[in-house]
């Protein structure tokens, strides 16, 4: 069956009902290749698409909050700039007129460009169900590649970020677009002092560098710590070879874009 | 009844057969489809629009690309009843009779086209682009361009009846 709720409370009615067999459809472009290529059945659609309300950014105390159906194309004009970047290198413009940020999410892919920059800012994602809503932290919500920690019933309704002061992100991969990230890097300057360091494709899920981000914090940003905290960044991916990439140049390259990229919100000059 | 009352959007559910409505080069259509079908089946099976191609089905080519509301999509990634009440606009859409779009005249001028599959992706998201940036650099058009890849003629002259195009249009 083919369902379209015109309301939200509909939408989260048939997902209770419909369980694991009910799978929301936003902009499908990692939901519709799936059953086109044969790797995904699905029963029952629950296509989101009418729901306007999901359609929004707001700036939210010092934060900002990001409704669930947000396109990447729509995160592009974002004043969070490792979020705009992120958003900006997702797919080609066909992929980020539709794909949005909670599929971003959902798809729990550890190479998701737009997860990994919300990581860094240590973003949260709303979760609603008609059993009621809660609120995880982005650091906690991604299990394995493809698992969350969402229930069967639940729906992402919403992503926020704290304030920040600055922000980047770097991807790299083999070409510059419609690719899939080799390696990606997130990093934010958090305005409560902290500062967050994500990865992607480095790690069964998107990763955050903890004794990097906990270097920064006790040291600030100045070329020593920043180059410590590259080499702490290259010891804390766990990488596999595959046929993107080799683990060795995974582990190299974390580092080197890290460090480029804290080189960067620190407004210094870059040595390479 | 007196006052006209703000239409409350009816939630639809349903199987095979699907009744869509959506608006197609312009046009309104009623159109009962598998709700299953992407919009590019819908397009080419049940509406017979066969300029718009299926080559990678993952939405890594460009070849399926169309309109949506103005904004360039893949159509293969689209289940159609997510069309309802939207305008599509594919290659068929864009010459009026035998007058081709600017577009299309600079493709054909340039010679950029070779076998011609990547074509009409090439030229709806060249269509895109020139209604977002009105006079595009270079490099606008290269990014505006890259969703879609083209497998034998490259990219030159395709990137050179674009910036053709779009200076035509400013002189318009």
């Amino acid at each position: 069956m083919f369902y379209r709720p015109a309301t939200l409370a509909e939408a989260l009615e048939l997902k209770s009902r419909l369980g694991q067999d009910g799978v929301f459809l936003s902009g499908g472009t990692d939901l519709v290749v799936g059953v086109a290529k044969g790797r995904l059945e699905v029963g029952h659609w629950i296509d989101l698409s009418r729901l306007a309300e999901l359609v929004y950014v707001a700036p939210e105390g010092d934060g900002l909050c990001i409704g669930a159906s947000c396109t990447h194309a729509m995160l592009e004009a974002s004043p969070y700039r490792g979020l705009a970047q992120a958003a900006r290198l997702v797919g080609g413009p066909q992929i980020r007129n539709r794909g949005t940020v909670a599929g971003n999410l959902g798809t729990a892919s550890p190479a998701g460009d737009v997860g990994v920059s919300l990581l860094a800012f240590d973003a949260e994602v709303e979760l609603l169900s008609l059993r009621g809503g809660r609120r995880v932290p982005l650091r906690e919500f991604f299990l394995s590649p493809g698992k969350t920690v969402m229930a069967p019933d639940e729906l992402i309704v919403a992503v926020r970020l704290p304030r920040a002061e600055a922000s980047g992100f770097l991807k790299v991969g083999k070409r510059l677009s419609v690719a899939i990230s080799v390696v990606c890097c997130g990093v934010a300057k958090l305005a409560d002092g902290r500062f967050g360091i994500a990865l992607g494709s480095v790690a069964p899920t998107p990763l955050r560098a903890a004794r990097a981000e906990a270097h920064l914090a006790e040291h600030g940003l100045n070329p020593a710590s920043i180059a410590a905290a590259a080499d702490l960044v290259s010891e804390e991916v766990r990488p596999i070879d595959d046929h993107r990439a080799s683990a060795d140049y995974r582990r190299a390259v974390s580092g080197v874009i890290a460090r480029r990229l804290l080189t960067e919100i620190a407004g210094l000059p870059d040595s390479l | 009844m007196a006052t006209t009352e703000t239409k409350q959007p009816q939630s639809q559910q349903g199987d095979h057969p699907w009744r869509l409505q959506f608006t197609c080069n312009g046009e309104a259509r009623e159109i009962d489809i598998d709700p299953h079908h992407t919009l590019l089946e819908v397009l080419r099976e049940d509406l017979g629009l066969t300029g718009t191609k299926g080559a990678c089905h993952e939405g890594e080519c460009g070849s399926c690309t169309v309109l949506v509301d103005g904004v360039p999509m893949n159509a293969c990634l689209i289940l159609a009843p997510q069309m309802e009440g939207r305008e599509v606009v594919t290659i068929e859409g864009l010459a009026s009779g035998d007058v081709l779009d600017p577009v299309q005249e600079a493709f054909v001028k340039e010679g950029a086209v070779q076998c011609g599959f990547c074509t009409p992706g090439l030229v709806l998201s060249a269509k895109a682009l020139i209604a977002k940036h009105a006079r595009p650099s270079l490099q606008e058009v290269r990014e505006g361009l890259e969703g879609n890849i083209c497998r034998c003629t490259g990219y030159m002259k395709v990137l050179g009846a674009v910036m053709a195009a779009a200076q035509n249009r400013e002189n318009v």
